[in-house]
């Protein structure tokens, strides 16, 4: 499916460059719908994996390749090893023998041992779901201070009522989303989500460098980012829009820290679910109440991730400042699930 | 076994004879006072009982207003004026027993829940981690927890009937007040309200049984997924009610429940299909099973 195949390069990342070509050009659709097809053999050859001593049930295609013995920046490792502990999952069996290899097959990571934080599930297989990203929001501080009735007299789809609220509301079409402007200079970029087909590439989150000294001049143009549509990079994408468009109202905006403060995912397990035995049972986490709204609110700890479960089977993830978060969650609430699945 | 002697204020072992106590205090009651002795003045001087546990045990003394001519200065006015600030530091909290007192009185509720809502009360209060919030708010919370805790829940719509707060407010402080006491409350079933709707609405016994039975039988056999208890409650006592005598109308039962009667239309079309099966065996049908409205 679609979002599978930007998932799976999402992870194969080379840092801020326009990929390197062959590695990471997948021949053929990556259906990536359970574990079986994970397996298909053709990605684990163009992925070309060094070390194939993990048993074919391994699915390896998370893994990031071993193609960035390049500098892979350690915001980028750092990136990596929260998707690597998210994928932990994935691994059920090989656990130890993962270890040594990772680091040969990542190269720049240096990552801690894989016992799992979250002591639930000693041996659970992958649910092989992977929750899909439906919203992003994030913050940048444009470091200027801005006259906001001129920008909403000046730019179109802006819309100004210092009444209501202290900010300029902002829409641009091509990533759709809204931006809140503030007269300081900061920005609240909302609504990013992933569209459609990636051409197979992608970049991955650009790391933590200080952009201060370049502050519009993306690192590839709007239409090389319009192919790598990945959530985060549509944000960030986003945000760099609106950034340009207060340039050009004639403000010396920069583009300053840049964050990603909440990511939203939802996912479906496929069954109904009891919630009365799920609240009984983690009733520290869970809160539910019919009256109030028809879902169970679960807040986890170990990635503080807000859960919303419904009785159709449908979750919905909130809270996070990663990806990683997501998945590492609906791995982590998975199995429990299935424990309250209604026969 | 001490034995007391009133009348010298000792406490005497009737076997040895040993005093323990000397001249202890006789706390009971200073007069005899009889029922309607034509008592219009109570004689006591001690006032009420204090409510030590609730107050934080203050120790003021009150001057009341006078009642002889003496306590009139020239104009008229009273001489003694100052009644105020006798426990300042706990002012809120006695006007929000006031205020706890007032709704439970509007929904007849017994002296216990009182009690337990003023309890809970005092120990958010006392925490102050919900000190920001509307001192109505948190006791409407503690009155909806203290209704829970005792078996007897109130929906949020009848605690909001009662209260000036908003159902989202109070839904806010409840979740709020069960994380800072670190408490929980059970989940709310259908049988929980049918007592209480079908008194309201005046269905015989019977019908009420019936209901319960249904929205019980309703659950069970999963019909209606997802829907709030209510709900699934005032749609069995519309089936109940329209299969008896006594039929009441789905805006009557909305009314009463707090539920939209297209919420009710919606559960109910749910549990028609299975009608038959929801009913309790001996029923006695006013109006058989394939008449029962279909909407």
């Amino acid at each position: 499916m679609d979002e599978d195949s930007a998932l799976e390069s999402y992870f194969d990342d080379p840092v801020g460059n326009v990929p390197d070509a062959s590695g990471f050009l997948f021949e053929g659709d990556l259906g990536l719908q359970g574990p079986p097809q994970l397996h298909d053999p053709s990605f684990l050859s163009s992925l070309s994996q060094p070390e194939k001593d993990i048993g074919e049930d391994l699915d390896l295609s998370f893994l990031p390749d071993d193609l960035p013995e390049d500098t892979c920046g350690n915001a980028a490792s750092n990136a990596n090893m929260t998707q690597d502990h998210v994928f932990d999952g994935y691994r059920p069996e090989e656990s130890a023998e993962t270890d040594p290899n990772k680091p040969a097959v990542m190269g720049a990571s240096t990552f801690c041992p894989m016992t799992p934080m979250t002591p639930m599930t000693p041996v659970a297989e992958s649910s092989g779901i992977i929750p899909i990203l439906q919203n992003i929001v994030s913050t940048v501080n444009l470091a200027c201070p801005l006259d906001l009735k001129s920008i909403a007299l000046q730019a179109r789809n802006a819309e100004y009522n210092p009444k209501r609220f202290a900010a300029v509301i902002m829409r641009i079409r091509e990533p759709r989303t809204t931006a809140l402007i503030f007269s300081s200079g900061k920005m609240v970029c909302t609504g990013a989500k992933r569209i459609g087909k990636s051409g197979g590439r992608s970049l991955s989150p650009c790391p933590k460098v200080d952009e201060e000294d370049d502050p519009l001049i993306p690192q590839a143009t709007p239409l090389v980012f319009a192919v790598y549509s990945d959530s985060e990079e549509q944000s960030r994408l986003a945000a760099r829009k609106y950034a340009r468009v207060v340039q050009k109202l004639g403000f010396p905006a920069k583009f300053l820290d840049f964050k990603i403060q909440n990511m939203v995912g939802s996912c479906d397990v496929c069954f109904p679910i009891r919630l009365e035995g799920l609240v009984l049972t983690h009733q520290q986490f869970s809160s539910y109440e019919p009256e109030l709204f028809p879902g169970l609110i679960y807040r986890m700890v170990k990635p503080r991730i807000v859960l919303l479960i419904f009785v159709s089977g449908k979750v919905v993830l909130t809270g996070a400042k990663e990806r990683g978060e997501i998945y590492e969650a609906f791995e982590n609430i998975y199995p429990i699930l299935k424990g309250f699945r209604k026969q | 076994m001490l034995v007391e002697d009133y009348r010298a204020g000792d406490m005497i072992c009737p076997e040895c004879g040993l005093v323990v106590g000397d001249r202890v205090i006789d706390v009971g009651s200073e007069w005899r006072t009889f029922t309607n002795e034509k008592a219009t003045k109570d004689p006591s001087r001690v006032g009420d009982a204090q409510n030590p546990l609730l107050n934080g045990g203050d120790l003021t003394t009150m001057i009341s207003k006078g009642t002889g001519a003496a306590s009139f200065d020239e104009f008229g006015n009273s001489k003694y004026q100052n009644r105020r600030t006798m426990s300042s530091s706990d002012r809120a909290m006695l006007n929000a027993f006031k205020e706890i007192t007032t709704m439970a009185d509007r929904i007849n509720l017994p002296r216990n829940i009182i009690d337990r809502t003023n309890n809970l009360f005092k120990q958010v209060y006392e925490q102050k981690s919900l000190k920001g919030r509307a001192n109505d708010a948190i006791a409407s919370a503690c009155l909806y927890i203290a209704c829970r805790q005792e078996g007897v829940p109130r929906t949020f719509k009848e605690i909001c009937a009662v209260s000036r707060i908003s159902k989202k407010e109070i839904g806010r402080c409840f979740k709020l007040i069960l994380k800072a006491l670190e408490t929980s409350v059970d989940l709310i079933t259908t049988g929980d309200f049918m007592s209480r709707f079908c008194s309201n609405l005046g269905l015989p016994k019977q019908v009420q049984m019936a209901a319960t039975y249904i929205a019980r039988k309703a659950v069970e056999l999963d019909l209606v997924p997802g829907r709030s208890p209510i709900s699934v409650a005032a749609a069995a006592i519309y089936m109940a009610s329209q299969a008896s005598a006594e039929k009441k109308t789905q805006k009557e039962i909305g009314d009463i429940a707090g539920v939209a009667d297209v919420t009710i239309r919606q559960s109910y079309r749910l549990i028609y299909p299975r009608a038959a099966d929801l009913f309790p065996p001996d029923f006695k049908f006013d109006t058989p099973v394939d008449k029962l409205p279909q909407l």
